[in-house]
This record gives structure tokens, C-alpha cells and sequence, in this order.
């Protein structure tokens, strides 16, 4: 446990630090610029509630891909996903106009629905003909862009709008604020815990994570591989789909173009981080957030544009993941050598 | 007649930088290299064309920034999978991530603008004209005046597989991915063969890329490469890495792509006909796990 914290947060440092050797290289002043990040995301309550808000999308898709690799399904279908999740709850908001009490439920679950179609289909190409889903969800992440582009531009177009989007979906949909913050933040939270329940204390959680493990050994075990494959590829595209219709919910109250592709990829890139862990990917999840939302500010401020977060990001995992491994064999060598003494007086 | 040259013409365009990069592809492949960044080294490729093309005033020059921007990404691609042995998938996605952080990045700090960057000052690559075939009917159209990227990917086919299947170097890049220990143990480092492929790769890719934003078209778009190498990667994985399978799979992708656009001509919009590619990827795929099946079936 100390070691993955020692390492993750040793990780963190060597990127921050290559970080700040591509914004010397650049003629940009690091300290300034990582001032400028932290105090628009983390300092006070309205930048704190901003990157937990933005952070709702990224800890959904990252757990959604979290859960799927650590249980064997290489379902790196999140983008399509959440985009399918975002247009089920759009079209609902759109032509149904219920009290909040039930509207809320009513689009959450629309947007479970999307997300679960979309890699459901995805799971069923795979048990019916074998294809593999790591291809498959590739594919249909093309395919669903394309799609929803195709949904905004043409039946569902707010004719009023300059550029393709949908009308706003009704008032009641709206994910009010509790407070400061916005109440998608809680369904995020909630979504976490409910997983980790699932995933760590449940039987079928445990039968998904031996799978992962090793699916001969679940098999001759009595699990029903085959099922858990496609169970996993439901739940996770729900979390993707989810993550879509809060976004949507939370915060334009429209599906505007280019929606799916600010998240496209954060939450694979996210898991990968945690290295699949639950709880690591909420953590990850908002540092990336506050990442995200801090570079906005800092453009404001200190000329350095925003795009170097994801510069950062991507500098980020390469340097987390490699510190990870590296850290490991440098912590068995140690412990090696100490036994190595111990025998040895 | 316009029709079906037009049809040819958009297929060997559509073709020719799947094609590339899965040549490329295919060394890591055999190498035992799970390579993913196809994608990413493309964009780079991409986007340093268009600068050295910008810079420079030459196409040639761009071409050599594209191998440049490419080979980047091998080099860190080697010194994180294979110096410091970190998962070659978690690799290829992050280099990806990488690639389209640092192109949309540079876009802005280089040209000053967002999304697309196109300019007059911008050479493209040059179409070859050959004479004497150029007057043939029918063929003359299609085998001449084509962009001189084409002409290197039918090369580069060749190439591959005389490399792969006729030189002692293809022999060891086999072994490589296929018995990596006996390899080490005759004497050949396998690491070694692999870093040699992922730049073999990074040259083909280096070209893909120069292709995308220098002869198909002259301007650079943000994640201008949508998802070739994704389907590079998976025109590998239909043919298990053969070349000249890799070849034809590369014209069938091609032959959709340009039907997409023919389809628009006819009134279906161009969101469709833009997913006609992907779909054929995943009807190829299909194919190819119903002929794996039934090849299990007989083995039992």
C-alpha cells in the first residue's frame, strides 16, 4: 500500500517536473504557470466545485474502463458510449416533461440505457461471432460520433442555433445545485461507492475480477464466463452512458457538437493511471479534472496556452505507469538485498 | 468510364496510408511488439510535414520532418517500453494521447490558430505523370499521375515482404516475436530487432502521414489521421501480418472510403457515408472470426 502511494506520488513529481523542463523550453516560468493551475482549480469553493463538476464525466469512463480491464473485456468503447448515454437522455429531456422527482431518474436511466446499448451490442458481436471487442469498440466509438453528429445536424437540430446542436432538454431535467455544488457531483460519489461494493464485496465482482485474472481458472471454478463477459460490458457501458447524460444534465442542458470528444479518451487514460484501482480512479479522476479546469485560468493569466494539459496528461500516464513498474523492481531488488543480509549475520 | 477511374482513384487514395502504416505495423508485429501508436506517429507525421513543407517551401523537406516527427514517438516508444519495460499497450495509448496534445498544442503555438492550419506557402507532394502508360485509355488515368506517395507504397509492399520472408534480418525479426528466448540465446539480441522495427515503423508511418497532409490534401486538421491506425492495426490483425494481404485489405478500406464519398455525390449525408469505412472494419472482422472458428472446429 505505502509503495503505491510512494510511487504514484513519485510519478507525479517526475511529471511535473518534464512538465516544467517543456515550459522553460518554451520560455514559459513553471512555478507561475503551476500557481496559476492550482489557484483556478483548487483555491476557494468555486474553483473547487468547478473541477469536481468537470471531474463527473472523467471518474465515470474511468471507472467504466477500470472495471472492464480488471476483469478481462477490453472495452475501450467509453467515447461512443457516453455519447450514446448523452443522446438517450437528451432525446428524453427533449419529448417528456415530467416533475423533477421523476424527470431526474427518468433521464439517468435513459442515459444507462444509451451507454448499455452501445456496448451491449459491442458484447453481443463478440458472443455470437467471436470478433474481438478491443477492434469492435473502436469501431463503434466512429460509428456513434458520426451517428450523434448525424442526430444533431438533422432530426434533432435546434433550428434556431447557428451550429448543429439540440434545443435545451426541459427545465426539469436539469441537475439542480445543492448549494455550491452541482448535484451530478453526488450521483458521481454515489455511482463510486455502489461499484465498489459490487466490484470488491459482491460475488459477482469477485467472479469478474478472478476472470480478469485468469479466466481458465474461473471457468473450471463454476463461473459462467460467458456471461460475467457480457454483465461486465453492460455495467460498463452504463458508467459511459451515465457519464454522457450527466454531462449533459449538469451542464449545456443540450447536446452541443463535439461533445464526446473533450472525454474521448480521458478515462481509459485514467485507469491506466489508478492501474484499475476503484478508488484510485476517483482520485486520478479529479486530478486530471483539476488539471483540466486549472489550465483554462492559467491561459487567462499567464499566456500559456491550454493545450499543454494535455500534454501534461499524456506526460502523465507515460511517467506514472513507468515509475510504477520501475519502482516495483527497484523495491523487490531492496528487499532482496535486505534478506540477502539478514541471512548473511 | 469518369465514374469508375474516379472510384479507382479514390480507392488507391483512401488506401495508400493504411497501407503504410500497417507495413509498419507489420514489422513490430512480427518483432512480438503489441504496437498501437500507428495512430499517434501518423498525426505527428502529419503535422511536421505540413511544418517543414511551411518552413522550407519544399515537400521534400516536409517529407523528411514527417519521418522526424514519426520517429519521435519511436524513441520514446523505445525507451519506455523497451528500455524501462512498461506495458506496450499503456504505451501506445498514452504516446497516442501524446501525439494529439502535442500537434493541437503546437498548432497554436506554431501557426497561431485552432482546429485547421492550411497556407499557400505550403508545397505539396508532387502527382508523377508517366509517359507513354498516361495515354492508355482507362489504365493511363488510373496507374499514371498518381501521387508520388502511392508509387512508394507499392514499393514499400515489396519491400516488406522480401525484408520479411527473404533476408536474414526478416528471419531474426520473426524470431523475435516468435521465440524470443531462442533468439537471445543464439546470440541476437531480441531487444534490439525490437527497437530496429519501431523505427523501420516510424519511417513507413513517417510516410502515411506526409501522404494525409501533403498529398491528399495540403493542410493540417486537428486528429486529422481519425482513426487510420486503428484500422491499420486491424488489417494487420485479418491477414496475421502479411503484406501483400495487408495490401489488399488496405485497397477493400480504400474501395469504401472512396464509396463514401461517391455515395454523398448521391445525396446521403456525409455523416453516413463516413462511418462506411469503420462498418466495413467491422464486416471484415466478422469475416475473418467466422473463418478463425471454423478453422477450430476442424482442428478438433
Amino acid at each position: 500500500m505505502t509503495r503505491r502511494i510512494l510511487s504514484g506520488v513519485l510519478g507525479v513529481v517526475i511529471a511535473f517536473v518534464v512538465g516544467a523542463i517543456i515550459m522553460l523550453l518554451e520560455g514559459y516560468e513553471p512555478l507561475a504557470t503551476y500557481g496559476a493551475l492550482a489557484q483556478f482549480s483548487l483555491g476557494g469553493i468555486g474553483p473547487l466545485t468547478t473541477t469536481l463538476k468537470n471531474s463527473v464525466p472523467l471518474v465515470l469512463t474511468g471507472l467504466s474502463a477500470a472495471i472492464a480491464f480488471a476483469s478481462g473485456p477490453v472495452n475501450l468503447g467509453q467515447p461512443g458510449q457516453l455519447v450514446f448515454g448523452a443522446l438517450a437522455a437528451t432525446l428524453g429531456g427533449l419529448y417528456i416533461s415530467l416533475p423533477p422527482v421523476l424527470e431526474i431518474p427518468l433521464l439517468l436511466l435513459l442515459a444507462i440505457a444509451g451507454g448499455a446499448l452501445w456496448s451491449g451490442l459491442a458484447g453481443l458481436l463478440k458472443q455470437a461471432f467471436g470478433m474481438s471487442e478491443f477492434i469492435v469498440t473502436l469501431m463503434l466509438n466512429m460509428i456513434a460520433d458520426f451517428f450523434t453528429a448525424w442526430a444533431i445536424a438533422y432530426p434533432f437540430m435546434d433550428r434556431k442555433a447557428f451550429s448543429p446542436m439540440t434545443p435545451p432538454i426541459a427545465q426539469s431535467g436539469w441537475m439542480p445545485d445543492i448549494g455550491p455544488l452541482n448535484a451530478s457531483v453526488l450521483i458521481m460519489l454515489v455511482s463510486v461507492v455502489v461499484m465498489w461494493f459490487v466490484f470488491q464485496r459482491w460475488r459477482a465482482g469477485y467472479e469478474w475480477r478472478i476472470t480478469g485474472q485468469n479466466s481458465l481458472f474461473a471457468r473450471l471454478g463454476g463461473c459462467d464466463v460467458r456471461g460475467n463477459f457480457m454483465a461486465v460490458m453492460l455495467v460498463t457501458g452504463a458508467l459511459a452512458g451515465l457519464a454522457g447524460g450527466l454531462v449533459v444534465m449538469g451542464g449545456p442542458h443540450r447536446f452541443l457538437k463535439g461533445l464526446g470528444a473533450n472525454y474521448a479518451w480521458d478515462g481509459i487514460m485514467i485507469a491506466i493511471m489508478a492501474n484499475n484501482g476503484l478508488v484510485e480512479t476517483l482520485i486520478y479522476g479529479v486530478f486530471v479534472a483539476a488539471i483540466q479546469t486549472g489550465a483554462l485560468g492559467m491561459e487567462l493569466i499567464t499566456n500559456v496556452p491550454s493545450e499543454i494539459a494535455q500534454v501534461l496528461q499524456a506526460v502523465l500516464v507515460l511517467v506514472i505507469v513507468a515509475t510504477r513498474e520501475y519502482a516495483s523492481v527497484v523495491f523487490d531488488r531492496l528487499a532482496a538485498r535486505r534478506q540477502a543480509r539478514e541471512r548473511a549475520t | 468510364m469518369n465514374i469508375i477511374v474516379g472510384l479507382i482513384t479514390g480507392m488507391i487514395a483512401g488506401a495508400t496510408p493504411i497501407l503504410l502504416a500497417a507495413l509498419g505495423g507489420t514489422l513490430t508485429f512480427y518483432a512480438g511488439i503489441f504496437n498501437i501508436a500507428m495512430e499517434g506517429m501518423m498525426l505527428m507525421a502529419a503535422f511536421f510535414a505540413v511544418l517543414g513543407s511551411f518552413l522550407f517551401h519544399s515537400w521534400l523537406v516536409g517529407l523528411l520532418f514527417a519521418v522526424a516527427g514519426a520517429m519521435i514517438l519511436a524513441l520514446i516508444f523505445i525507451f519506455f517500453s523497451v528500455t524501462l519495460n512498461t506495458d506496450e499497450f499503456v504505451t501506445g495509448i498514452a504516446l497516442n494521447l501524446f501525439a494529439l496534445g502535442s500537434t493541437t498544442y503546437l498548432l497554436r503555438q506554431i501557426f497561431k490558430v485552432k482546429g485547421v492550419f492550411t497556407s499557400k506557402l505550403i508545397d505539396s507532394i508532387p502527382n508523377i505523370h508517366i509517359p507513354l502508360i498516361e495515354k492508355i485509355p482507362l489504365l493511363g488515368p488510373v496507374v499514371s499521375g498518381r501521387n508520388l506517395i502511392v508509387y512508394l507504397a507499392v514499393i514499400a509492399t515489396i519491400f516488406c515482404y522480401y525484408l520479411v520472408f527473404k533476408t536474414r534480418f526478416g528471419l531474426r525479426l520473426r524470431a523475435a516475436g516468435y521465440n524470443s528466448n531462442s533468439l537471445d540465446s543464439s546470440g541476437v539480441r531480441t531487444s534490439r530487432m525490437q527497437i530496429q522495427s519501431l523505427l523501420l515503423c516510424a519511417v513507413f508511418c513517417g510516410l502515411a502521414g506526409a501522404f494525409l497532409s501533403l498529398g491528399y490534401v495540403t493542410l493540417f486538421a486537428e486528429n486529422m489521421t481519425a482513426g487510420r491506425g486503428w484500422i491499420s492495426l486491424a488489417a494487420i490483425i485479418l491477414v496475421d501480418g502479411h503484406p501483400y494481404g495487408i495490401a489488399l485489405i488496405s485497397l477493400l478500406f480504400g474501395f469504401f472510403d472512396g464509396l463514401g464519398l461517391f455515395l454523398q455525390s448521391y445525396g446521403v449525408s456525409s455523416q453516413f457515408t463516413s462511418m462506411v469505412p469503420y462498418i466495413a472494419t467491422l464486416g471484415a472482422l466478422y469475416v475473418y472470426a467466422r473463418r478463425n472458428r471454423e478453422r477450430e472446429r476442424k482442428a478438433l
